[in-house]
């Protein structure tokens, strides 16, 4: 007898009627008579990930020592990292394959020789992509699925004292030199490179940039720029829009050839136009110490006027109400700085802004910002909230999937699981709602996760929280490492609660005595393949690599 | 040190800007005038416009000006840095543009040339005033008393021409 919960109801009764059994083999006569409801048929067919599990761990499996970044979402390539950070190395996820030449093939372990990492991985090729002081950021890779291009990013070490010098911002570190690199990763060819001298791009976790489409966008923290750059389909890394002290692509030309008329025969002043044609890049104004507001700073500013202006009729009441909620804190929207940004479509970019000390640190969550809507053509902010704000939590709890702008190509993308897609997900937003103490708070903890850092899920079924109940705690389907603990990762089916479907066991089979060290996982999911690595880090100690794969 | 008025501490003791510090008494005087201001501001705004101080500063403002509709700057949002001296009313207060601006009576740093803020300054005239003079400044230039000759030139030869800079510039840095 099946138990209807909410969810099931939620798709359609027929497809719970469609599988009935858990046996794979009557799953695949039942799919063959019954037709799904309209539109759940890929609802459907993911349901034999159920019977599809990555059940067996190979543990401590010998492997090359590199540091393992991500499977790119088509499940191609595996990419990785040369220790000393100077080289990628691509491998080509393989099936395992070996025969056996006895009967009951099942019940035998697997031969030693089909236990190793070559296996399941084909070295494509080992590229060096940083040279001298250079190191490839290992937190940092976005791949572009329709060209199969990877970018990658190194840098030098990073200076915290550096000097705020033309129109940087002060308290912003610097690095000498980032190198952006477009990588066709068929082959490894770098197509194209893009190179940002003394300026500061968050690279953990990709936060600094974001890829849509062929767009990308670089967050310079440093000059509050955002570069909108385009990947042609030839390979090449095209300037589109830097976004900040001006915001039309040619309001700077523009600004300069009239102030240099303006000045002519005046002689009173020279006025240098700071443009370096090579464009390399580089291209840094010197005389910026201007007391002008910045192009975005003048849209931001004068939406919030605009705003406020519409909002109350009368006269007199209307600047009363400006001088305390616009003249008052003029100098702190002056102040605050653009920390993060994403795409949310080809046009409009979310731009989260926040104090020059909040840009840096880790730990935001609890810091007032910002978040806006700029749309880059009519270069106008369109939206603006401030992270505690009621409504911008609505907009996020009901169209979150809104906010992650994927790639569409690939259909697997739009079944990542998400509070506004699946019901057990948003129950869980709404339990950590009820257990808050104050709700702003949690509207703030909550709004820390916007804009999304790019390509930072996993789309592997076995997160897709309709399947399978796990510790989020422990693993999910968000990019980064995770607390260790000495038991398996239990993943339960979501239909029949009493099921645990398999087990996730980083680190080694028999646990160490060492319970007392912390222990830190990190876990690779093929994006459609019951394949995945889990990799446990203890702090002197190499690296426990386990390969865990449907037998 | 008496001061009158909420936030008038603060204003005066942060004021400088490479200002001489006159005596107490006349920090606290242009303290209770900019406060009358202030409130008169209030009460009877001119219109298109609004200012107040920045913070608890009493003498540092922030002006923003609508620009007249049509004047070439129709529907931009101009915003102005105001910096009263610490012997206010007997000297001019500091207007300056924080926003781009195409104008003969406007130099390229936003400093503005205009005589009720330099030597035609009268103490009886107060920053509803000047913001009143600011905004008609956008509708009828002084060409003959230019921050920016070129500028000025062009609007008593090509006036066509230069209305349609002065647009663009506002559709570029002001919207």
């Amino acid at each position: 007898m099946l138990i209807l919960n909410s969810h099931d109801l939620l798709w359609g009764s027929s497809l719970i009627v469609m599988f009935k059994s858990n046996n794979i083999v009557s799953r695949i006569f039942e799919r063959q008579i019954y037709t799904p409801a309209p539109s759940t048929s890929v609802n459907c067919v993911r349901q034999f990930y159920e019977n599809l599990v990555p059940n067996c761990t190979i543990y401590n499996v010998d492997c090359p020592d590199h540091s393992f970044r991500k499977f790119t979402d088509d499940g191609r390539y595996l990419i990785s990292f040369s220790k000393n950070y100077q080289d990628l190395i691509v491998y080509r996820p393989m099936w395992l394959s070996f025969s056996c030449n006895q009967e009951d093939c099942d019940s035998h372990d697997l031969p030693s020789k089909a236990k190793r990492f070559d296996h399941f991985f084909t070295q494509l090729y080992c590229m060096p992509l940083a040279s001298n002081n250079e190191f490839i950021c290992k937190d940092f890779f976005l791949y572009m699925e329709s060209n199969q291009f990877g970018i990658f990013a190194s840098q030098t070490a990073q200076v915290y004292d550096a000097p705020a010098t033309g129109g940087a911002v002060l308290g912003v570190p610097s690095i000498e030199k980032i190198t952006f690199h477009l990588v066709r990763l068929s082959d490894g060819v770098v197509l194209d490179e893009k190179v940002y001298c003394n300026d500061f791009v968050n690279l953990a976790h990709s936060m600094g940039v974001f890829l849509y489409d062929d767009l990308l966008a670089i967050m310079s923290l440093r000059y509050q720029t955002i570069h909108v750059l385009q990947i042609r389909e030839s390979g090449y890394l095209v300037d589109v829009r830097a976004i900040g002290p001006y915001c039309r692509e040619d309001d700077e030309l523009f600004f300069y050839s009239h102030a240099q008329h303006m000045v002519m025969q005046g002689k009173s002043k020279q006025v240098e136009f700071p443009l370096d044609q090579g464009g390399t890049g580089l291209q840094r104004n010197q005389s910026q110490e201007t007391s002008f507001l910045s192009g975005m700073k003048q849209r931001l500013l004068s939406f919030i006027f605009r705003g406020l202006w519409n909002e109350e009729r009368n006269r007199t009441l209307r600047v009363q109400c400006l001088k305390k909620k616009f003249h008052f804190h003029f100098q702190d929207y002056v102040d605050l700085i653009m920390w993060k940004v994403q795409f949310l479509d080809r046009y409009h970019l979310l731009i989260k802004f926040g104090s020059v000390d909040g840009g840096v640190s880790r730990n935001t969550d609890q810091q007032s910002a910002f978040l806006a809507v700029y749309n880059i053509e009519a270069t106008e902010v369109i939206a603006f909230y401030q992270n505690s704000a009621e409504e911008i939590f609505q907009l996020f709890e009901q169209f979150c999937d809104h906010f992650h702008a994927n790639s569409r190509n690939l259909s697997y993308m739009n079944f990542i699981t998400s509070h506004s897609n699946n019901i057990h997900a948003l129950e869980q937003l709404k339990s950590a709602q009820s257990k808050a103490s104050s709700f702003s708070q949690f509207v703030k903890k909550t709004m820390a996760a916007l804009p999304f850092c790019c390509q930072s899920r996993s789309p592997s079924p076995y997160f897709d929280q309709s399947l399978f109940r796990f510790d989020e705690k422990l693993i999910s389907a968000t990019d980064g490492h995770r607390q260790c603990t000495e038991h398996p990762i239990k993943f339960i089916s979501r239909r029949h609660p009493n099921i645990l479907k398999f087990k996730i066991k980083p680190g080694l089979e028999v646990g160490g005595a060492d319970v007392q060290t912390k222990k830190i996982s990190t876990f690779l999911f093929h994006p459609f393949l019951p394949l995945a690595l889990s990799i446990q880090h203890t702090l002197l100690q190499p690296p426990v690599i386990n390969i865990h794969f449907r037998r | 040190m008496s001061i009158s008025g909420g936030s008038g501490g603060a204003g005066g003791g942060s004021v400088g800007r490479g200002m001489s510090w006159c005596s107490t008494t006349s920090v606290s005087s242009s303290g209770k005038r900019i406060q009358k201001e202030m409130s008169e501001f209030g009460a009877y705004p001119p219109e298109d416009c609004s200012a107040g101080p920045k913070g608890d500063n009493l003498y540092q403002w922030i002006a923003a000006i609508i620009g007249p509709s049509g004047s070439p700057y129709e529907g931009a949002i101009f915003f102005l840095d105001i910096t009263f001296p610490t012997d206010y009313p007997f000297k001019p207060p500091k207007v300056m543009f924080k926003t781009r601006i195409y104008h003969c009576n406007v130099d390229l740093d936003g400093n503005i040339s205009l005589d009720i803020l330099k030597d035609s300054w009268r103490p009886t005239l107060t920053i509803s005033k000047v913001l009143v003079a600011i905004k008609s400044m956008f509708t009828e230039p002084d060409p003959y008393n230019p921050a920016v000759p070129n500028v000025a030139y062009l609007y008593l030869e090509d006036r066509a021409k230069h209305d349609k800079i002065a647009s663009e510039w506002t559709m570029r840095f002001a919207t």
